[in-house]
């Protein structure tokens, strides 16, 4: 699926960014090229390239430099939030995650495209992703790459991978009843990758966490009902043991241990699933077993509503060079830079027409599952406080064993208007 | 207590090593184990690797940023470690053998710094150092571990110097030599275990600290290894650079153990003059 | 000092010549003091008084990173929220726990360990040298190789078991690592402290009839109590404020969040300055008493007591 993969991580990339950046960042824009410095992104693999790129094509214009941030989105927010609430004129371009974009555009921090640039960022661009950059109707980002995540399951096993949960049960406990493997791997331990999970099911219901304006919380029937499902799977018997403890790399090695016969994981699995059997004959095994399909629905001949994971490119409030920011960021993510970024990191594009490439549909076979999924893929709640938000819906969501559909559904009601009152405290 | 080294009484102690060696390293091997393992077999849940690659190995150590924060990482430990001894040294001598007023606030104010939540300070330094321009400097991470290796040892040191027999400073002093030289050259040497002691653990704590290296440092210019590991990336974003960080952390700990035990020795010295004191 | 009157017998004369020359020795001895302290606590004042203050400052306000400029003052009505929330009391008996429970088991253990490093008579080097390596580990990494240990199917030490999905297999393995890795803190403490102890002492003990259990309460224990006081009071201080290793092993699932990590959730993550710093303030109060109840048990052996009367 790859031309070249490092087998595990790409540092030697990311050295040579923080070397040019050593070298400008002291300096800053003497010699009259003006830096862009972007934060995030920098380190996955092969943007160094993109980033060469891009300032060749520049002609001395700008000059982009890379910026690392750590590798966990957390860790990425807190760095780049500390810096913006000081005003610091050191960050031009961020890559930020799809989630932080109504909290960064309405304290202030990054900036409003205006018409021509959301004609710019707009095109070509799936429209669910540009629903991640915007706030209040004003698009704040330009799309980077997206993700969503679809059903892996072993074809061996399941010879017509299920429509909907219910099916997917059903098959499961056949499988069990056989003494086949059997688990249904999902990301549910306390963290984002469940609220991920719960949105997913929620959307698909057809329900909301919050409503338009994140004033109060949406709590309904389609709270209970998403609830009940995963309480369901979590008393089922057919999901790990680890369920409550799972994030990706628990759930991907439930694949790959040969336990797991359905996992819910982003495009990632089958790049990462073949590079783990070139050293190992088991993974080899379900490597060449793994098949993919769409994300199981609630009911059958309903769409799921998948959750949109992603990042946005952003241009800091504080920016010294704006416009030349804006035109680093577009040319990072040109349809071109969005295939190589895709093939080399496992970032997928938000240009439709890279879908159609050639190159991208032999690197992610599942493409066609993925370009369903994004058409009717729905952002988690777009409020400044999401971030709240999340803290409290995946620790009263945990353990899955532990919800109670109604009442929990009542907690979450409580929860959330708390947070956004700004009242009480996050768990 | 000297005992008779009888070969009985070497292999019961022989055998009581082996379990703190146990105790100490089983969980190292398996970092190391980690560290050493396949793509396809880091999942597999064998203690030690099925098939071993260096691959993380190779990966770090070409890697110019993990180098640079070895480096950052060496200085920035061993001068806040140095700078920290000496005035630590100077006011635990004072609080342990002077009186002066102020001693008791002192005291204090060194343990309320030692308990107050750092995560609460960070965004204020930060924007003190940003403010200053020392910000993403060495000396912007070496002045707050001098601080905050301050009160421990104070704490230490005192603790250790009011163990030492200072009739044989009184002695100098009737010898004519001033506190100052008493202090110099009659105590300190006796003070040696403590301050040794003292040395390894305020350099273990700096190079362990997570928390300023990640929120006062944004370059290769000044972070520290520990923030280094939290910035590998896996092959894609959903996948952990678990084998890489493992092999940081691995190398990491070799020059702590280089640093113990070279202190290890100056241990041991400062025992045998401390013998004379009887 | 300040009499006018002539001297009226040679004897007081020479009474007060001393007195002078005792007061001369102790402002002497008084300027020394500070001199020695101040580079110290100018140091440690530069650096903390402005944060610490502000953060207290904060404790009193509705304030929000997001919202610079919308802060108000709340008075209480913080602390009022943070001490009523039930979230808070169950994270405190929580950290509570893993404090007493893991400080007892490091003391004995590090104790135990100190006289082996101490004392043993094969191989001293390597093995004060080796029980130290769990304390150089980073700490996030070592939580992480223990997460995956106890992973079920990907660690050794889990088997078909998941034991980081329940509260209590999670607590103890949280409280697991954490004694894993700082026992050596007190042992080498511990280990320096024994070190001071007069061989003479206990040969002496010996003599009087003694056995090795006898001379180690009587004689060693009494002479490094200052040790042990340290060595307890800087593992609780850091044992209560218990994160990384909570944060990487559970993040808190199923109870078993301390007050840090509520702390981080709310000042770090949910950007929340008033109850952040509120929390910071409690965490910091709360250590606060635990250090006045060890120094209050330990009387003397405090560092800056009044030492003259031991």
């Amino acid at each position: 699926m790859r031309t070249t993969r490092a087998p595990r991580a790409r540092l030697g990339a990311a050295a040579v960014l923080v070397a040019a950046g050593l070298a400008a960042c002291a300096g800053g824009d003497d010699g009259g090229t003006p830096v862009i410095n972007l934060y995030g992104a920098a380190s996955a693999a092969g943007f160094d390239q993109i980033i060469d790129a891009c300032n060749e094509e520049a002609e001395g214009r700008y000059k982009i430099v890379g910026n690392l941030l750590p590798s966990d989105a957390d860790g990425q927010r807190e760095q780049l939030v500390r810096r913006l609430a000081a005003h610091d004129d050191g960050m031009d371009v961020m890559s930020t995650d799809v989630t932080w974009t109504a909290e960064f555009a309405e304290a202030g921090w990054i900036k409003e495209l205006d018409e021509e640039q959301t004609r710019l960022a707009s095109e070509d661009t799936l429209q669910p992703t540009l629903d991640t950059a915007t706030w209040k109707d004003k698009l704040y980002g330009i799309p980077k790459h997206t993700n969503v995540q679809l059903l892996w399951y072993r074809k061996s096993l399941v010879p017509n991978p299920p429509k909907t949960w219910d099916e997917m049960f059903e098959m499961a406990q056949k499988l069990k009843d056989e003494g086949q493997p059997y688990e249904i791997g999902v990301t549910a331990a306390r963290y984002e990758g469940y609220v991920v999970t719960f949105n997913t099911i929620l959307s698909t219901y057809g329900g909301t966490l919050v409503n338009e304006d994140s004033t109060e919380p949406t709590v309904d029937e389609n709270t209970v009902k998403s609830l009940a499902l995963i309480k369901r799977l979590a008393d089922s018997g057919l999901a790990s043991a680890s369920l409550s403890n799972a994030q990706e790399p628990e759930v991907f090695a439930s694949m790959q241990q040969g336990k797991a016969a359905f996992i819910i994981n982003w495009p990632y699995v089958l790049s990462a699933m073949r590079a783990a059997g070139e050293t190992d004959e088991n993974s080899k095994k379900i490597a060449d077993d793994l098949g993919f399909a769409t994300y199981p629905s609630v009911e059958e001949g309903k769409p799921p509503r998948v959750t949109l994971g992603g990042a946005n490119f952003t241009i800091s409030e504080f920016s010294k060079h704006p416009d030349l920011a804006f035109e680093a960021a577009m040319c990072m993510r040109t349809p071109e830079h969005q295939l190589m970024h895709a093939i080399n990191a496992g970032e997928p594009p938000v240009a439709e027409s890279v879908y159609e490439e050639p190159e991208f549909q032999e690197a992610y076979p599942q493409y066609q599952v993925m370009l369903a999924e994004l058409q009717t893929a729905v952002p988690r709640p777009v409020t400044p406080l999401y971030q709240n938000i999340s803290t409290i819906v995946s620790s009263l969501l945990s353990p899955p064993k532990g919800i109670d559909p109604e009442s929990t559904s009542e907690d979450l009601r409580d929860g959330i208007q708390d947070a956004l009152d700004g009242k009480g405290i996050l768990p | 207590m000297s005992t008779i080294e009888t070969p009985r009484r070497k292999a019961a102690w022989a055998a009581v090593d082996l379990v703190v060696l146990l105790y100490a390293l089983v969980p190292v091997v398996w970092i190391v184990s980690l560290s050493l393992k396949t793509d396809g077999t880091l999942n597999d849940g064998n203690f030690f690797p099925r098939a071993i690659t260096w691959d993380a190995y190779d990966q770090i150590f070409n890697n110019d940023d993990f180098l640079r924060a070895l480096l950052n990482s060496i200085g920035i430990c061993l001068i806040s470690t140095f700078v920290a001894l000496i005035l630590g040294t100077m006011a635990a001598y004072a609080i342990a053998r002077l009186d002066f007023p102020g001693k008791r606030s002192i005291v204090g104010i060194s343990l309320l710094i030692a308990m107050f939540p750092q995560i609460a300070l960070v965004t204020p330094l930060f924007r003190i150092e940003t403010a200053i321009g020392i910000f993403d400097t060495w000396l912007g991470l070496i002045i707050p571990y001098i601080t905050f290796a301050l009160p421990l040892a104070i704490y230490t040191l005192s603790a250790f110097f009011r163990e030492i027999p200072w009739e044989l400073e009184k002695a100098a002093k009737m010898d004519g030599a001033t506190p100052f030289q008493a202090f110099r050259k009659v105590i300190a040497p006796l003070a040696l275990p403590g301050v040794f002691t003292t040395a390894i653990l305020v350099f273990i704590s700096c190079w362990n600290d997570f928390l300023f290296a990640i929120s006062l440092t944004s370059s290769s210019n000044a972070r520290t290894v520990p923030a280094a590991l939290s910035y590998f990336t896996g092959a894609t974003t959903f996948e952990k650079p678990t084998a890489a960080i493992a092999a940081g952390a691995v190398v990491i700990t070799i020059p702590i153990i280089l640093f113990v035990l070279f202190f290890q020795r100056r241990i041991v010295a400062g025992l045998t003059s401390g013998a004379v004191k009887g | 000092m300040t009499s006018t009157l002539p001297p009226q017998a040679s004897a007081e004369a020479e009474a007060q010549v001393a007195r002078q020359r005792f007061t001369e020795g102790q402002r002497a001895e008084r300027k020394l003091g500070l001199l020695l302290c101040a580079p110290a606590v100018i140091v440690m004042l530069a650096v903390c008084a402005y944060p610490i203050l502000y953060a207290i400052y904060l404790s009193f306000f509705r304030a929000d990173l997001r919202t610079p400029d919308a802060n108000e003052f709340i008075g209480f009505d913080n602390y009022v929220t943070v001490l009523s929330s039930g979230l808070w009391w169950n994270a405190f008996g929580v950290t509570m726990f893993i404090t007493v429970v893991s400080t007892i088991v490091e003391l004995v253990l590090g104790m135990a360990l100190a006289v082996v490093m101490h004392r043993t008579i094969v191989g001293r080097g390597l093995v004060r040298t080796a029980a130290l390596v769990p304390y150089a580990i980073v700490t996030v990494v070592a939580a992480f190789s223990w997460r995956f240990a106890w992973t079920q199917d990907l660690g050794w030490l889990a088997g078909d078991n998941a034991p980081l999905t329940e509260q209590w297999s999670s607590l103890w393995i949280i409280i697991l690592s954490e004694v894993w890795k700082t026992t050596p803190f007190m042992a080498l403490l511990l280990m320096a402290g024994l070190a001071l102890v007069p061989e003479d002492l206990l040969k002496a003990a010996s003599m009087d009839g003694a056995n090795a259990w006898q001379r180690f309460i009587k004689v060693t224990v009494p002479l490094i109590k200052p040790s042990i006081l340290v060595a307890l009071l800087f593992r609780a201080l850091d044992a209560f404020r218990i994160f990384d290793n909570i944060f990487v092993l559970t993040s808190g699932a199923n109870d078993t969040s301390s007050v840090s990590v509520i702390a981080y959730n709310n000042l770090i993550r949910g950007l929340n300055l008033g109850i952040g710093s509120t929390m910071s303030v409690l965490i910091f109060l709360s250590i606060a008493i635990i250090a006045f109840v060890f120094i209050k048990l330990f009387g003397a052996a405090a560092p800056g007591a009044s030492e003259e009367k031991r």
